[in-house]
């Protein structure tokens, strides 16, 4: 036993060292699949479409991403394939990663000469900067009708192609007399909001960390100005004990009001597993006074019946009063794998997705999710009308349903939205800041 | 013709006819196979996990500290270690593990040994049912209790988020420790592992010779005295085995802790791997270093062992302590009203799961207005992300899911029989020769990834197979990893029922120069069928609901277990709860099928 240890102590120790010698260097040159892009962001979707059925007819098409609707688009692409090719088939897979784990499965699928997934729609600029980018794991491809609708010419567009962007926004089940006019009072005293858990989507802690730039910290600072001097009182001491740090981190002169929200926020926040059970639990009529910040286009999951309603909640920013911001706004990024299987394909799909309606209908039909190309965004509430999405035979049945429109909530709901630089940038002061913070554990509160 | 043989080439030649001779006994070269195959399986993943501690990821702290994208560094040692949120992300983590896994020990020793002596040393009623039921709770996924617990005892006033059943129905809160936390995270593995008491505590039991405590009797020494100085010494053997095989299980627990809100090394892991992906590396070797530390006191423990063997041979006589006309009624409707929530209500609640409009919507029960019940989860043929489903086809026509569920068919029988017979041979070959040190190392090796935490073997596979040959995210790697961590399962079984066997047996085999594949086929397989297939049994139940164990190295739709824990992250009860029961349908019948064949059955082997 003892012999055995001691070789098990040992291979720990050297063998690390040995392997080191084997470790492989970063590529340079041009991947194949950067050179189908390179040629791919000159055709037009119909030309895409073509070289897709020379490659991929009778095969199957892997794909991974943050959102389940992947999974609801492909049938479409399909369907759109055999109005050219009516011979075309295609078998598909679409895997949703929980955990963050897009990025273990991505890297591990990198190391293979040719991967199993083809493309991916991923969120998270910072860690897609750091770890996918930077590394060569994804390529961006930017479609050549996506890039006029935008303005520019798709070889000198600088950034990743956005499918959309989606909003997480504040909303309170309104059974109970209790409101919420201010950003402020989802950081007030035994106020618990329900929250993904920031270690368990990434995203969240972006939200946290954009907070910190200039103009968001103004909203904030805004926002509290408008509290009552008993609210503020409240406040004040957790915002003064951070004004060295946020100067020591380099933040504007709001930074310490967005640090201080932070803390408060984190200190505060009950964590659940996914947006969909914070929903259900919001529009339950036994969550009184709860609330949470999460994905707007969660209330389509919402089943009328005796004790869950979508009329038990409200989105706080659309209350006359609400003063600061109104929710987080981020995109879901497209990318080519660079060990892509089908790599025409995955560029006809993405091209497919944000330069057609039809493409992005598996998104569009449900508000809260905003193309990002103006085309199609206009062409998709047009067809949909979010804007009166409440509307049941006329009769507007569910207000919360109602959205505002991307322009409104930027506007007017002060949606923070997220930004990869940004938040690369201060991942490892603010965010190595947050990582100390006490998380709330409701145990401790009992 | 005259020959001449030189001294060296004499030597070689006694050399190569010792090789011949050492390899012409099955037993050796199985061995020596299994020494080389056992060696790779349990290091080589240690060692890529080790080396991942050292490496520097992009984008992740240690880039950050070092300003490199790449090499080796320590620094995830020295920050893991010293720097101001170590207490979160290593200590606290560390000390929780502990008293989890010690906590599981004491409940699963108490109930389990206690549910095993009443079962095998009193006139209990209902023994047969209680026998069956109570294994039920292993058998179906560890965190299906978890969430059963959850929706029990969940309350707007305790731990926010909404109602559960007690509070919805009753009005009824529970204080937050008893809702989440520790006491229930211990509570549902202490059930979960049970089983593993019940069956080896009460193995002895059932053989235990009663003479020696009905000695005590006659000499008037007090019940209690008997207890504490007959009984419970006969039995120590079977309680330090339940420590070694729950200690190690459920120090590497992720789903439970991950749904009770307890942070532990595991789950503390999946939260710091995107920021700090070598410092959760070191984690991981911390589990691994604990499950090394078991191992070392199983070895202590198995030595101390053999001066049990001489009272723990069967004895003709058993004593049947009577509990009383009313006892043995009472405490047997008490067990069964236990064995009710922790075996069949999950399974109700699972199924009417699947008929609630919203997840965990019991407006039924509140009104009984049918129009709250509906069959979409099962029924809805077309891809719709309207009304919850999330483009989701209804259970019945998902196509994914009875994907999995073939993926993990395929898994569990190919785990099975690879585990199976290797271990098997190993359980063999290890009996052939004993006393040799290579038989011990086999042994020991062979057993070593069982005692690691599950998700520590995960994440060291995820680490090899990750890299140069990449096998993420295909059956084989999932196939070769359940293999490895099951083995034990058959090799300990193989074992013990090897050793049972007299040596004569195949020595007269020998004699009549039968060759070894017919005397293992045709006399040693036979005899020891029942032993021999729970050690086929085991692996096949344990890998139908694994998560732990191959949650990284896949994605979610390769198996049910992964595709049943995405369902419950997405809050898709409805669905997880149908994958559960389909699981437990699956279990049951391959239970049951096994055991109308061949007399094995998963109550009489557990634990091998």
């Amino acid at each position: 036993m003892k012999k055995l240890l001691a070789l098990v102590l040992v291979a720990l120790m050297v063998i690390p060292f040995v392997l080191s010698a084997c470790s492989s260097t970063p590529k340079k040159e041009q991947s194949e699949v950067q050179k189908i892009i390179e040629q791919a962001q000159g055709m037009s979707l119909e030309e895409l479409a073509k070289k897709a059925i020379e490659e991929s007819k009778g095969k199957t098409f892997y794909g991974v991403g943050n959102s389940s609707r992947g999974k609801s688009a492909l049938p479409v692409f399909i369907e759109y394939l055999q109005t050219i090719d009516s011979t075309y088939t295609l078998e598909f897979d679409w895997q949703q990663p929980k955990n963050n784990k897009i990025f273990d499965q991505l890297t591990a699928e990198s190391k293979k000469t040719v991967g199993t997934y083809a493309m991916t729609l991923i969120q998270d600029g910072n860690q897609i900067e750091s770890k996918m980018v930077q590394t060569g794991i994804l390529d961006t491809f930017i479609p050549k009708e996506w890039a006029e609708a935008k303005g520019v010419s798709a070889d000198k567009y600088e950034g990743y192609l956005p499918l959309q962007t989606l909003n997480k926004v504040f909303m309170f089940n309104s059974v109970g007399t209790k409101t919420f006019d201010n950003c402020w009072d989802f950081v007030a005293k035994d106020a618990h909001g329900q929250f993904m858990d920031i270690d368990s989507e990434i995203v969240g802690k972006n939200f946290l960390y954009m907070l910190t730039k200039d103009e968001y910290s103004k909203y904030l600072k805004d926002a509290f100005d408008k509290l009552t001097a008993e609210e503020k009182a409240y406040f004040q001491p957790t915002i003064d004990a951070l004004a060295e740090t946020a100067k020591d981190f380099g933040l504007g002169e709001n930074g310490k009001y967005a640090l201080a929200w932070i803390k408060l926020w984190v200190g505060s926040y009950n964590k659940v597993e996914d947006d969909g059970p914070i929903c259900q639990n919001l529009v339950d009529a036994s969550a009184v006074d709860q609330f949470g910040l999460l994905v707007y286009s969660k209330l389509r999951s919402i089943e009328e019946s005796d004790t869950k309603s979508k009329n038990n909640v409200k989105v706080a920013a659309y209350e006359d009063n609400y003063e600061g911001i109104g929710g987080y706004g981020y995109c879901h990024y497209l990318f080519v794998t660079d060990n892509s299987p089908l790599p025409w394909t995955a560029c006809a799909f993405i091209a497919y997705m944000t330069c057609t309606q039809k493409g992005f209908e598996a998104w569009g039909k449900d508000m809260g999710g905003y193309s990002s190309n103006p085309k199609v965004a206009k062409e998709n509430e047009e067809l949909h009308n979010h804007a009166k999405g409440g509307y049941v035979d006329g009769e507007n049945k569910f207000p919360v349903k109602n959205d505002r429109g991307y322009d409104w909530w930027v506007g007017d709901g002060k949606l923070v939205l997220e930004d990869p630089a940004y938040c690369a940038k201060v991942a490892f002061t603010v965010g190595s800041w947050i990582e100390t913070l006490d998380k709330y554990t409701p145990a401790a509160d009992k | 013709m005259q020959m001449t043989f030189s001294p060296q080439a004499n030597r070689r030649a006694v050399i190569w006819n010792k090789i011949k001779t050492f390899f012409s006994k099955p037993q050796n070269t199985i061995l020596v196979i299994m020494a080389v195959i056992c060696t790779f399986t349990t290091f080589a993943p240690i060692v890529a996990i080790v080396e991942d501690t050292l490496k520097i990821h992009p984008g992740t702290i240690d880039a950050n500290l070092t300003g490199r994208s790449s090499g080796f560094t320590i620094v995830n040692y020295t920050d893991l270690f010293t720097s101001t949120i170590a207490k979160q992300n290593l200590w606290n983590p560390l000390l929780n593990t502990l008293i989890l896994a010690v906590g599981s020990c004491v409940v699963s020793i108490l109930y389990g040994g206690l549910f095993a002596f009443l079962v095998t040393r009193t006139n209990l009623r209902f023994k047969k049912y209680l026998s069956a039921i109570f294994i039920f709770p292993y058998i179906m996924p560890q965190w299906t209790l978890a969430t059963v617990w959850k929706n029990m005892f969940d309350s707007v006033a305790v731990t926010g988020n909404r109602d559960g059943l007690l509070a919805g129905l009753f009005g009824v809160t529970m204080p937050q420790w008893w809702c989440a936390g520790m006491f229930p995270s211990i509570l549902v593995l202490g059930l979960h592992y049970a089983p593993f008491a019940y069956i080896l505590i009460g193995g002895i039991f059932r053989n235990m010779d009663a003479n020696l405590e009905e000695a005590a009797t006659i000499l008037n020494t007090p019940k209690w005295k008997i207890m504490t100085h007959v009984t419970l010494p006969l039995i120590r053997p079977a309680i330090l085995s339940t420590i070694l095989l729950v200690f190690g299980s459920a120090m590497g627990s992720y789903p439970v802790p991950h749904f009770l809100g307890l942070t532990t090394l595991s789950t503390r892991y999946i939260e710091i791997n995107d920021r700090r992906a070598g410092q959760a590396s070191i984690l991981a070797v911390i589990m691994m270093l604990l499950g090394i530390g078991i191992m070392y006191f199983n070895q202590r423990s198995l030595k101390s062992r053999k001066s049990y063997t001489t009272v723990t041979g069967k004895s003709g006589q058993t004593s049947v302590i009577n509990l009383g006309k009313v006892g043995k009624i009472v405490i047997a409707i008490i067990l069964v009203l236990i064995t009710f929530f922790t075996s069949i209500f999950p399974i109700i609640s699972f199924a009417f799961e699947t008929f609630l409009p919203n997840p965990g919507d019991y407006s039924f029960l509140k009104t009984f207005n049918t129009d709250n019940l509906t069959t979409k989860w099962w029924t809805t043929s077309e891809n719709v992300s309207e009304n919850g489903m999330y483009g989701q086809k209804g259970m019945l026509f998902n196509e994914m899911i009875w994907r999995g569920f073939g993926g993990t068919m395929l898994v569990s029988v190919a785990c099975a029989l690879a585990a199976g017979v290797i271990g098997t041979l190993i359980g063999y070959a290890v009996s052939k020769k004993r006393r040799s040190k290579l038989a011990g190392y086999v042994n020991s090796v062979a057993f070593l990834p069982y005692l690691m935490p599950s998700i520590a073997v995960s994440i060291a596979f995820f680490k090899l197979f990750s890299s140069g040959i990449n096998l993420f995210n295909t059956y084989w790697l999932l196939i070769i990893v359940g293999t490895v961590k099951y083995i034990p399962f058959a090799s300990r079984s193989s074992l013990n029922s090897m050793l049972q066997l007299s040596g004569e047996i195949e020595e007269a085999a020998i004699i009549q120069d039968i060759p070894w594949r017919k005397r293992m086929t045709r006399i040693i397989v036979p005899i020891q069928k029942s032993s021999i297939v729970s050690g086929f049994l085991l692996p096949f139940m344990t890998c139908l609901r694994e998560l732990s164990l191959f949650m990284l190295l896949c994605g979610q739709g390769l198996i049910l277990s992964t595709q049943l824990d995405y369902f419950d992250e997405m809050g898709l009860y409805a669905f997880s709860s149908g994958i559960n029961l389909i699981l437990i349908v699956t279990i049951l019948i391959c239970n049951a099928l096994v055991n109308k064949i061949t007399g094995a059955s998963l109550d009489k082997g557990i634990g091998g």
